[in-house]
């Protein structure tokens, strides 16, 4: 805090542009190692464990392969900041983990003609829904790695001290709702946890379950995010709140549901593992529904990008496809959900309770586009609606829902 | 013999090199850098393109967020600034006491300021937690039920500010300093007179340490502009975007949108109001601060004059 961080950050940045810039064009090696291989520079996002076995999957590769040499380099928390930077100096890795295309499509290298030359089965064997998500304008820029739908994880312990029974994959959100004040009232706990601040990219998934969207396919917000429907869905969850059998969570609500003091809430496969870890006695199931309508999630999946810039894109291709393959999906098991049909059918995790209902949502969850693809400045917009959102859910303001949404309309 | 020469004269350069190099290329070079994309269009994936004074005017003119945040900033400048120097001050004062075991409590009272700002924000989100923090479980115990203080707008910059006092140490240990360096003889003295200890803080020690104060004032109104850090982690900038600090806005501008042009504009906008304000400090201190060396010269001067006078 001794300088302005702010602009020290700015200035480190493009401070490294500058340097990185420089030395590039020095020692332009046209993307060989020294002894003659095709260099590949892979950027990963994951830390610590994820790092190590990640490494495992690389050091493999290059056994398998004598023309090729890929070096993993993870970037951690600072991932954005250096794909950014890298794009800006024309120093991007060759290949790299992708989420957030609509911010970075203009660096990727389009992948359908790669895909197509690989055949149908080759495109057919991942999840359908997962291709929407990795790609901007219908064309293709990432392949598939890992996913997470969000599903219903329910406290067993606390339904059965409650006398309720538990939720079922029928359930619509007047029965959740039923259950969570029967638990209020039995237990003294909450009975469903929500985001007080929810992040405005899952929050969509409850429009769209309610057959609305946060904006057309033009990207304009007024008449939709401010629609009927769409004010049902956040007076339903203002109203749980206020009557109090909810809470809205300053965080995801992860914390108040391992601490036993909520009895269920919508999330991410994330939580599975310190669930387990904790021992706790939990289920999931998939998200209650509006009356019948088919209930919608939310996709937050992660792909493999090639550079625009990479000089050695077949080299890439081939890596992109080994790591998104059989072979490694099987082996990120326990890190990522696997994305193909066939890994999921040969490893059984259908069988598997926890996960199943994750997978379910993924299938019935086809055909929505999240509004970060459709609206140009989804950064600024996002960041306004999580305020409107906000407005609405904190109990020391509980804006009115007609009036936030209309007003996050117009600000458009 | 001219070569020793210029060796003789270059020897200290090239000694202070490595900084010298390390200054342009890390601080000068990138500080112009952004007053020159403070004039551009600058989205990281694709190609700057200069828009003259276009980043500064939507800043003053249609940029709402940005006066909001500038007031936060100011306000939390205005409470945190005295606060923190009260709050030294005291500590100081109190570590200086001859009493039993002061080593102990001057290392427990600094501790705070050693730790990292990512750790104390971690820290003080536990302490702070409305429903299972430390500090509304204290206050339980004395029977008031505490605010939700990182849910509340009204109470979250209170909170923010409570946290960043707690890196008060650097400020005490300067003060600490200057008071231990007071000679005794001047409160001696004062105690012959029929000086009481409150008589003896307000017209030795405080007269005494003005120039401390003032160092203090300065680095302390610069690094208020400056917080980041405490607001990114322990509030995010919310609740209701009540904690939306200059700082933040100004990241989050850089990096989340990635405008770097109009961050770059932000940044140097801060930068001319730090400026400004520290000039304004510097301006009132001949006011208020107390040179000793000052004093000795003007009052020899004094002397002098009146010796004139006789003549």
């Amino acid at each position: 805090m001794k300088r302005k961080i702010a602009v020290m950050c700015v200035l480190a940045l493009t401070g490294t542009m500058m340097l990185t810039a420089c030395g590039n064009k020095k020692d332009s090696n046209d993307g060989k190692t020294s002894d003659g291989k095709t260099a590949i520079r892979f950027a990963t996002w994951d830390v610590a464990d994820d790092v190590d076995a990640q490494q495992k999957l690389v050091d493999k590769f290059n056994e398998e392969h004598d023309d090729i040499e890929v070096t993993l380099e993870a970037y951690g928390s600072d991932f954005d900041t250096k794909i950014s930077a890298g794009m800006g100096s024309g120093d991007t890795p060759d290949v790299m983990y992708m989420w957030n295309y609509p911010a970075y499509a203009d660096g990727l290298e389009p992948l359908d003609e790669y895909i197509d030359k690989e055949g149908d089965d080759y495109k057919n064997d991942f999840y359908s829904t997962l291709w929407n998500y990795n790609s901007l304008d219908g064309t293709t820029y990432g392949i598939p790695v890992g996913f997470t739908t969000h599903s219903l994880f329910y406290n067993k312990d606390l339904f059965a001290q409650a006398g309720v029974e538990e939720p079922t994959d029928d359930w619509t959100w007047s029965d959740l709702q039923a259950a969570a004040k029967t638990i209020e009232e039995k237990t003294g706990q909450k009975g469903f946890a929500f985001q007080m601040k929810p992040d405005p990219y899952d929050f969509e998934m409850y429009l769209w379950s309610n057959g609305t969207a946060y904006c057309d396919e033009d990207g304009q917000m007024a008449g939709q995010i401010d629609s009927k429907e769409s004010q049902e869905v956040f007076k339903m969850f203002q109203d749980m709140e206020k009557d109090g059998y909810a809470i809205a969570t300053e965080k995801n609500g992860t914390d108040e549901f391992r601490a036993g003091t909520a009895a269920m809430y919508v999330y991410g496969s994330w939580s599975i593992a310190s669930l387990n870890e904790d021992g706790m006695n939990y289920g999931v199931a998939k998200i209650p529904s509006f009356d019948g309508k088919t209930s919608v999630s939310i996709l937050s999946s992660s792909g493999l990008s090639i550079s625009k810039d990479s000089k050695n894109k077949d080299a890439a291709w081939e890596f992109v496809k080994y790591w998104t393959g059989e072979e490694c999906n099987k082996a990120r098991i326990g890190m990522e959900l696997p994305v193909l049909n066939s890994v999921v059918e040969s490893e059984g995790i259908m069988d598997e309770p926890e996960y199943a209902p994750f997978y379910e949502m993924l299938e019935q969850s086809d055909g929505h586009t999240p509004a970060s693809f459709l609206i140009e400045d989804w950064s600024e917009i996002s960041e306004n609606l999580s305020l409107s959102f906000e407005q609405i859910f904190n109990p020391s303001s509980y804006m009115d829902v007609k009036d936030v949404l209309k007003e996050a309309a117009d600000a458009q | 013999m001219k070569q020793r020469k210029f060796l003789k004269t270059a020897t200290p350069y090239l000694f202070i090199m490595p900084w010298i190099i390390g200054f342009l290329v890390f601080t000068i070079g990138p500080l112009i850098l952004s007053l020159i994309m403070s004039f551009f269009d600058w989205p990281l994936t694709t190609a700057p393109t200069f828009r003259g004074l276009g980043n500064y005017i939507d800043m003053f003119t249609k940029d709402k967020q940005f006066w909001k945040s500038l007031i936060i900033s100011l306000k939390y400048a205005a409470i945190f600034v005295p606060l923190n120097m009260i709050i030294a001050l005291f500590l100081a004062m109190l570590i200086t006491q001859p009493v039993k075991g002061v080593k102990v409590f001057r290392t427990i009272f600094y501790i705070p300021a050693v730790i990292s700002g990512v750790a104390v924000s971690i820290i003080w989100g536990w302490i702070l937690n409305g429903d299972y923090g430390v500090l509304n479980y204290l206050l339980s115990l004395l029977g008031i039920k505490g605010p939700k203080w990182l849910v509340d707008p009204a109470w979250a910059l209170l909170a923010v500010i409570i946290a960043s006092a707690f890196g008060v140490g650097t400020m005490m240990l300067i003060f600490y300093t200057d008071i231990k360096n007071i000679p005794v003889d001047v409160y001696e003295a004062a105690s012959i007179d029929g000086a009481g200890p409150a008589r003896k803080f307000f017209s030795i020690t405080l007269p005494i340490i003005t120039p401390t104060i003032l160092f203090n004032l300065i680095t302390s109104i610069i690094s208020s502009f400056q917080q980041v850090t405490l607001v990114m982690l322990l509030t995010g900038g919310g609740p209701l975007k009540s904690t939306y600090f200059y700082g933040l806005f100004t990241y989050n501008n850089a990096f989340k949108h990635h405008k770097l042009g109009y961050a770059s504009a932000n940044a140097w906008v801060m930068f001319i109001i730090i400026l400004l304000l520290t000039a304004v400090v510097f301006k009132s201190s001949s006011a208020w601060v107390f040179y000793e060396t000052e004093a000795k010269n003007s009052g020899a001067k004094k002397t002098k004059k009146k010796k004139g006078g006789r003549k």
